[in-house]
């Protein structure tokens, strides 16, 4: 499981990836490519800002009266014959998804779209207890078999060529070697996966929403992955974090049109499917996760990350993110998202500055999550509980009483200038090292300071 | 109008080029200009770090140095050190006057756009500039609509400016307003990622063609020079205070 719960800072990895320029611009394009989608699916939208508008509001009101609509949501879903179950943390959600499984004898479960599950590390609880796990969904298949956890919240193995895949699927899955066509291996996952459906006792999804006044849940895929593997089985498990709550279905709706589109490009998912019930002579359970929740809606601006609806756009833009891959973040989510949702459980400190507060992430949000000022907090945050990354702590502080000391500032500054011109290597510290691996010290200008100049050229005259 | 001087350290003491070209582009369109004294630093090397009890000190010096300033506007030829102040003058000081002086800050591109009215240049500029669209003038200044937002229409501050001026070929770096990479210390926090950063976003200048990439922002433009004579691309930077005021 590289870099969960380990302890290398954003930097040091984000370093490593940038060794192998081809991979770190292969992977840039990539996501790039998924920008510029969304831009293009949301151009098609005249009303797009408004969306996001009511989107955002939507989300806000149901942040801000949550037990009213967890509540609702749970008294609908009894109505709807729905088995509604409470975790407070990642091994109560895994106890009941175990007790539910083991009452009904479930030696093969399947799985689909679920980062929840990968918060509370459900697939190694349940293998170790005896039962097989199949993530479904094509990428989240892929990493399962490449034993990774997944380096994008939408696209899980963006980090792996096609060549990568091949190979990978010729080791597990016994696909012809040397195969990289797309289509060629989408095939062999299909016939692969067919078979793990077949053999199914239980199907378990993450949830996208979940409606409170109809008491039921919606899945959005685009391989109908999720509906093969709850339709098949008598048991049907839906987990799902308490933000995933929205009031009715005026809100789906509008969420719905920004999903994919903010996503992919895509107007929709191929497959927004919304249960409201058990099959015939069938279980549903809906699983309800808090899990550090709450203790972030503590805060007025840091809750403002749960407005979030996984679309993964904020990954897509994130320049940071597009260079350093989604495996630099010492987080199960990484990218914007990420820092905002686990930047107060980071042991290296690190992840609140693995960004240069350009603010893009913000402006992609179709729910307006304000990505950039929440970072910005973080960041805050650590300082005053002393924890800053990068040598921080030692020298902000002379740095604080260097730029509020005129004369200290005139004089340093001046001697930088001429060191400048004179020793052009010399400046090398604090702006050595790394300043200079990758770009040229400034020139130094010719005449002295501005202050200077003014004082001479205007206050003299 | 009479305009008090914003002018951060970076500018006065290694861009001071950018300080004089601002004074004599605002005297050439009538304006009486002034610098208070006491000026150094808006504190955001520290507040973007976290660091607010050490920027603290820093950032009232410059506030008292606009306080009680007899002036209409406070002009500032770089985005970001504007915006930070103003968001860290209300940070640690909620008073009127505090507020009077957060009320006059204008960046130099704002200043010129809504408030001047610049229409008309008398001199040609007879080259082709490539846009630099840094983050915090165009995301939290809306100097221009970020490429995020859609279907509104969309305004674009700098270049409504620069097409008035004759003779000008205005082009835009691919992938138009991502990123430098400059982030303040993010450059030296995450050096791989901001030397990668930078050395897309000056090869994205280079390639349109252009003689120029003009910014308004000092520090981005800084960190892309760096950048740009490591690489050997040739495209020179240029602030818009610089083109501004040659053309006028």
């Amino acid at each position: 499981m590289a870099l969960i719960g380990g302890i290398e800072s954003h930097a040091s990895a984000a370093e490593k990836f940038n060794r192998d320029v081809d991979r770190v611009n292969w992977h840039d394009k990539a996501l790039w490519n998924l920008r510029h989608k969304r831009d293009l699916a949301a151009e098609s939208q005249p009303e797009w800002e408004d969306l996001k508008q009511l989107g955002s509001e939507y989300k806000l009101h149901t942040l801000a009266n949550l037990k009213h609509y967890l509540t609702e949501f749970e008294a609908n879903c009894k109505k709807n014959g729905i088995v509604v179950h409470w975790a407070k943390d990642g091994k109560e959600h895994n106890e009941i998804v175990h007790s539910i499984l083991a009452k009904h004898n479930v030696k093969n479960l399947v799985k689909s779209k679920s980062m929840l599950t990968e918060e509370c590390h459900l697939n190694p609880y349940l293998i170790e207890r005896g039962i097989d796990v199949i993530d479904t969904d094509l990428g989240e298949r892929i990493i399962q078999l490449n034993e990774q956890p997944p380096s994008h919240i939408v696209v899980p193995a963006i980090h792996l060529k096609k060549e990568e895949v091949g190979e990978l699927f010729h080791r597990k899955i016994g696909s012809e070697k040397g195969a990289s066509c797309p289509t060629y291996l989408t095939k062999q996952a299909r016939a692969h996966l067919r078979q793990k459906f077949l053999e199914a006792d239980a199907g378990l999804t993450g949830v996208n929403m979940a409606v409170a006044s109809e008491g039921a849940v919606a899945i959005a895929t685009n391989e109908g992955n999720a509906d093969m593997g709850v339709n098949l089985p008598k048991v049907q498990i839906h987990c799902m974090g308490i933000d995933k709550i929205v009031p009715n279905m005026d809100a789906a709706s509008v969420l719905s049109r920004t999903l994919a589109r903010n996503a992919t490009g895509q107007p929709i998912t191929s497959y927004t499917t919304f249960y409201k019930g058990p099959k015939e002579g069938g279980e549903m359970h809906v699983v309800l996760v808090d899990n550090g929740r709450t203790k972030l809606f503590q805060d007025e601006l840091l809750a403002e990350a749960y407005k979030c609806i996984r679309c993964g756009g904020c990954l897509n833009t994130c320049p940071v993110y597009r260079r350093s891959s989604g495996f630099s973040y010492n987080a199960l989510i990484p990218g914007p998202i990420g820092i905002a949702v686990s930047a107060g459980d980071d042991e290296t400190h690190s992840l609140a500055w693995a960004c240069s507060l350009c603010g893009s992430c913000t402006q992609v949000c179709p729910t307006k999550v304000p990505l950039d000022k929440i970072i910005f907090k973080w960041r805050r945050i650590h300082s005053e509980q002393g924890k800053l990354p990068y040598g921080k702590n030692g020298y902000m502080p002379w740095v604080g009483k260097f730029m509020a000391n005129e004369t200290m500032l005139n004089l340093g500054m001046a001697s930088a200038r001429t060191a400048l011109r004179i020793l052009p290597d010399a400046l090398m510290k604090p702006f050595g090292m790394d300043w200079t691996k990758h770009r040229e010290l400034p020139k130094a200008p010719k005449t002295g300071s501005f202050e200077a100049w003014f004082k001479k050229n205007r206050e003299n005259k | 109008m009479k305009i008090a001087l914003f002018i951060p350290c970076l500018v006065n003491h290694m861009q001071p080029n950018v300080g004089i070209a601002t004074v004599e582009l605002l005297e050439k369109l009538g304006h009486q200009v002034i610098l208070p004294e006491g000026q150094t630093c808006c504190g955001q090397p520290m507040t973007n770090s976290g660091c607010f009890e050490d920027a603290k000190k820093t950032t009232l010096k410059l506030l008292n140095a606009f306080k009680g300033i007899d002036c209409d506007y406070i002009v500032c030829p770089a985005a970001s050190c504007m915006i930070a102040a103003k968001e860290n003058f209300h940070e640690f000081d909620c008073s009127p006057e505090a507020t009077a002086v957060i009320g006059k800050l204008k960046e130099l591109t704002e200043f010129l756009h809504d408030i001047h009215g610049l229409e008309r240049f008398n001199k040609p500029f007879n080259h082709k500039v490539s846009l630099q669209m840094s983050c915090h003038g165009i995301r939290m200044l809306d100097l221009a609509t970020p490429s995020e937002i859609k279907g509104s229409g969309g305004y674009n501050k700098v270049e409504a400016l620069l097409s008035r001026i004759e003779g000008i070929d205005i082009a835009y770096p691919e992938r138009r307003d991502e990123c430098c990479g400059f982030g303040g210390t993010f450059a030296l926090d995450e050096g791989a990622v901001s030397g990668k950063m930078g050395k897309d976003k000056a090869q994205a200048h280079a390639n349109t063609g252009a003689r120029y990439v003009v910014g308004f922002d000092p520090s981005c433009l800084l960190h892309l020079d760096g950048v740009i004579r490591r690489e050997g691309h040739p495209v020179e930077t240029l602030h818009i205070a610089e083109l501004l005021n040659q053309a006028l």
